[in-house]
């Protein structure tokens, strides 16, 4: 028990400190594709916190997939005391989504941005004029 | 100005350590526990409830059920807001269309050790990905990853020949992935308007329920299990994620050269 929750404890340092330092990324990254970079790493490390917030310990622990088609009350209750939380990985596939999304943009913004001014670092770019 | 660094590294340590206790010691609710939440409760309960139809969504998978029943309308502006990035990456790309030299083009590419394992996996990559799609409402997977997995099979074709390739032999041009994109969306506001037409007053309800208890589509077709709506959503979502993604990559290959000379840089 006590080595679960120093695992435990040792999970959310891991992802904790992935978070701060990709925020640090974001924040003094001195190029676009850094700070993009930094940016799937946070929506990434975000994700897998979501999942870790859904998991269940316990003995045996399924995911939330019922394996048959004709269920009986039994299979029900079975099921809803070994699978895990679904209601995680639901918006985790939402987040992906998006996240894929913004990130796609963000690559086409960061190449266009490239071309017409030969530089994606920040500083350069806000030294630029017209 | 050191001084002032050290005393926000500290400070960022100290929140981060508070942050992580809070967590732990059950500040955002149960952390990972021997129980899961009622709502997560009231989901694994009702997903495939036969013996109570009244809130069943027809599917064994509680994620597929969740993300095109009970959230329904959350998945559509979800995709949505995939189709409009996508729209926003062609806006940024608008340039005439790309003409390169055919026999320049035709000598490029990989060796040809990888162009014959490109050609034995390319139809490996779209079968996998199609039956993902037809299956995301029973087994893990559904519209989006499958429409995901679809699109790596253009991008090896792109990786191992060229995107002449592509455009010229398998005539799969920016403007068809974009028109085939448009298509799955509006299928999915079609499967959504259809039960609404027929007289049904839920919108995204794949399943008979109380307050909709005049249409429905059906939920198995002989021996196929197809969880009613629930089974073409994921159709319509693989088609649109794959050739979403198809466009971006299409897009994101066009030769630099080409571009600068376009943009007369």
């Amino acid at each position: 028990m006590i080595i679960e929750a120093i695992l435990q404890l040792y999970g959310y340092a891991a992802l904790i400190t992935v978070v701060a330092i990709s925020l640090y990324g974001i924040v003094r990254g001195p190029s676009l594709i850094k700070k993009l970079i930094a940016l799937t790493i946070l929506g990434d490390t975000a994700n897998v916190l979501i999942i870790f917030l859904g998991f269940r310990f316990g003995g045996e622990i399924y995911p939330p997939i019922l394996p048959t088609l004709n269920p009986t009350q039994e299979t029900i209750s079975w099921f809803i005391s070994v699978a895990v939380d679904p209601v995680p990985q639901c918006l985790v596939i939402t987040a992906i989504v998006i996240n894929m999304a913004i990130t796609m943009f963000l690559a086409f913004l960061i190449i266009q941005v490239y071309r017409l001014y030969g530089t994606t670092m920040v500083k350069k770019i806000a030294r630029l004029k017209g | 100005m050191r001084l002032r660094e050290v005393a926000i590294g500290i400070m960022a340590a100290t929140l981060l350590f508070a942050i992580m206790l809070a967590v732990t010691l059950g500040g955002t609710g149960w952390t990972p526990s021997t129980e899961i939440r009622p709502l997560a409760k009231f989901y694994l309960e009702n997903c495939f409830n036969v013996f109570n139809k009244d809130l069943w969504a027809a599917s064994p998978e509680a994620v597929c059920a969740m993300l095109w029943d009970y959230r329904g309308i959350d998945t559509y502006y979800e995709t949505a807001v995939f189709f409009l990035a996508v729209i926003g990456g062609v806006a940024i790309f608008r340039v005439a269309e790309i003409k390169i030299s055919v026999t320049r083009e035709r000598q490029r590419g990989l060796s040809i050790i990888v162009k014959s394992v490109s050609r034995i996996v390319f139809p490996l990559i779209v079968i996998t990905s199609a039956s993902v799609a037809f299956h995301g409402h029973l087994t893990p997977g559904g519209g989006f990853q499958a429409g995901s997995i679809l699109a790596i099979a253009p991008l090896v074709l792109i990786a191992a020949f060229s995107r002449h390739f592509i455009e010229e032999d398998l005539r799969l041009t920016k403007d068809k992935c974009l028109t085939l994109r448009t298509v799955g969306l509006i299928a999915i506001a079609l499967i959504v308007a259809i039960p609404i037409l027929a007289g049904a007053m839920a919108l995204m309800q794949n399943q008979v329920k109380p307050w909709s208890h005049h249409f429905s589509y059906p939920e198995a077709l002989g021996p196929l299990w197809l969880a009613g709506s629930l089974f073409f959503y994921n159709v319509a979502e693989y088609l649109t994620v794959g050739a979403g993604f198809t466009l971006l990559f299409l897009l994101m290959s066009i030769p630099e050269e080409e571009f600068r000379r376009i943009l007369k840089l």
